[in-house]
């Protein structure tokens, strides 16, 4: 497989050009005539729904390379990774039940997976109700506000908190723990970043354990207290408990504020939309799944071919890395018409905003109900909601998405 | 080609003519049916692809594998003859199979 590509399309997901628009590089990258090499992660890039989908749910293709890789080479890699010394975060952030594969990751997933059913999820709906009408009561004096900053950065924390057992009280320091702990993660970290993510690692960790020992003796109707029943029952261990609980608490928190603050700026940018989800409330769960599929809060996802794969018409050998960028796919006009309009009744609306195949986002519901308490309550609370900035920032990279601040004016109804 | 008929909530049937080695829920999606949302593309991993076959055609598939019982639990409003449509295969012998669907899966 050469590695040549065409000069003329670059993609660049450092810079600001991307972070105002990545769908016109999408387009471009999908318009090539297979896969884009791109060669600063060594990663094959697929853009377009037939690939990412093939990708995702092909199981001889997973997300981490270990399995057929040698020791050496692992133990090179994670070098590599590890410049600082990160015990904690090594231990409980490193490895969970996202980068695991095969056996392990069905029995962590089974475990993970009944918490967070239709069902489950559904008996949250009330404090998510009543911790959102607080927190607009709190901001009711104000004209204008940070929609991203002011408002959504504190939901999620808060739900997560309480689905844990963690005491509403703690909620906002688990926001910050979160923040820090991601930081490993971005593409530009430094020395400081990992010496902060490894420090909340370590804190949320000390936190966990007193926690922990709280709710073995006296269990309650949480997260939690059910984790210590499946650890105790042999289903998980002591250390993937820890790392199941920091994974729930990190993988809902930033994407949901991402896609809040990303869903909010879609309405306020096509004002038609926004007017006919005002209209027609029922029109709510096709919104909300609109707003995943139009700005996809993690576009970006990895897996490695562990056997010579055919993806694009073109054949990759084992070891291929390749980039499904969900964002792409979730435009591409093979799968949506007018991929690029923003459609609060679009039907059908088969994105992969949740990823594919078994790594399937265990907390959709939760991050549903989130967004449709959410939007729910604004079209009754308020009479007009409008753009009180020009252009809204987003986030640079290639794997989040989501405006940094979005300034609104809001009127009271 | 095998004839299947999804009969949705309201009482609509959609026809729609699937290759054998296909899966209910692409023959499903093929054909437009809304109600089978399978969001994770048919990986068993999400358990939005529920639907409920008779009591006949239910004893004439092979019978679910454990980690499509496990996931059947917790769908909206499970029945002895649930499945997920994406665990189960259309065989030359399922000619004219009807398939229920349910309202909502989330």
């Amino acid at each position: 497989m050469t590695q040549d590509t065409p000069a003329t399309v670059l993609l660049d997901p450092h810079g600001a050009e991307f972070a105002a628009d990545p769908y016109s590089t999408y387009a471009a990258l999908r318009a090539l005539d297979g896969p884009y090499y791109y060669k600063e992660i060594d990663t094959w890039m697929l853009t377009r729904m037939a690939d990412v989908e093939a990708v995702a749910l092909n199981k001889t293709m997973l997300r981490n390379n270990e399995a057929f890789i040698s020791e050496d080479a692992r133990l090179a890699q994670q070098r590599a990774i590890n410049f600082h010394d990160m015990p904690h975060h090594e231990r409980f952030v490193q490895v969970n039940l996202l980068e695991s594969e095969g056996a392990t990751h069905d029995r962590l997933r089974k475990v993970v997976f009944r918490e967070f059913t239709p069902a489950m999820i559904a008996r949250q709906r009330e404090a998510i109700q009543s911790f959102v009408d607080r927190l607009l009561d709190s901001l009711s004096d104000q004209d204008e506000v940070d929609f991203v900053g002011d408002f959504a950065a504190h939901v999620p924390g808060h739900i997560i908190g309480r689905i844990l057992g963690v005491p509403d009280e703690d909620c906002p320091q688990l926001r910050h723990w979160s923040e820090e702990v991601v930081r490993f993660f971005d593409p530009g970290r430094g020395d400081e970043d990992k010496a902060r993510a490894e420090q909340a690692t370590k804190e949320f960790y000390e936190y966990l354990l007193d926690l922990l020992a709280e709710r073995e003796r006296a269990p309650q109707d949480d997260l939690l207290s059910r984790l210590i029943g499946h650890r105790d029952g042999g289903r998980l261990s002591q250390d993937e408990l820890i790392s199941t609980a920091m994974l729930i608490l990190m993988a809902g928190h930033g994407s949901t504020i991402d896609v809040l603050g990303s869903g909010m700026h879609a309405l306020l940018r096509y004002p038609e939309q926004h007017e006919r989800l005002r209209e027609d409330p029922s029109l709510m769960k096709t919104a909300v799944q609109e707003m995943f599929r139009y700005e996809s809060p993690l576009p970006f996802f990895h897996r490695f071919a562990t056997e010579e794969t055919e993806v694009g018409g073109k054949l990759f050998p084992a070891g291929t890395r390749f980039g499904l960028l969900y964002g792409a796919a979730n435009r591409d006009p093979a799968r949506f018409e007018n991929p690029d309009k923003f459609d609060v009744g679009r039907t059908p609306n088969r994105h992969m905003a949740f990823g594919g195949g078994g790594h399937f986002c265990l907390g959709n519901h939760l991050a549903r109900l989130d967004m449709d308490v959410i939007f729910s309550t604004l079209n009754t609370r308020f009479a007009a909601i409008s753009l009180a900035e020009e252009t809204p920032e987003y986030k640079r990279g290639l794997s989040v998405r989501g405006p940094k601040a979005l300034r609104v004016a809001w009127q009271r109804a | 080609m095998i004839k299947v008929t999804f009969v949705e909530a309201n009482g609509k049937r959609i026809e729609a003519m699937a290759k054998a080695g296909d899966t209910l829920m692409q023959a499903a999606v093929g054909a437009g049916v809304a109600a089978i949302a399978a969001e994770c593309g048919g990986a068993c991993a999400c358990g939005t692809c529920h639907c409920v076959l008779s009591e006949d055609w239910f004893s004439r598939v092979p019978a679910p594998a454990s980690d499509e019982a496990d996931m059947l639990d917790f769908v909206i409003d499970p029945q002895p003859t649930s499945r997920l449509s994406c665990q189960v295969v259309i065989g030359e012998d399922m000619q004219g199979i009807e398939v229920q669907v349910p309202d909502s899966q989330i």
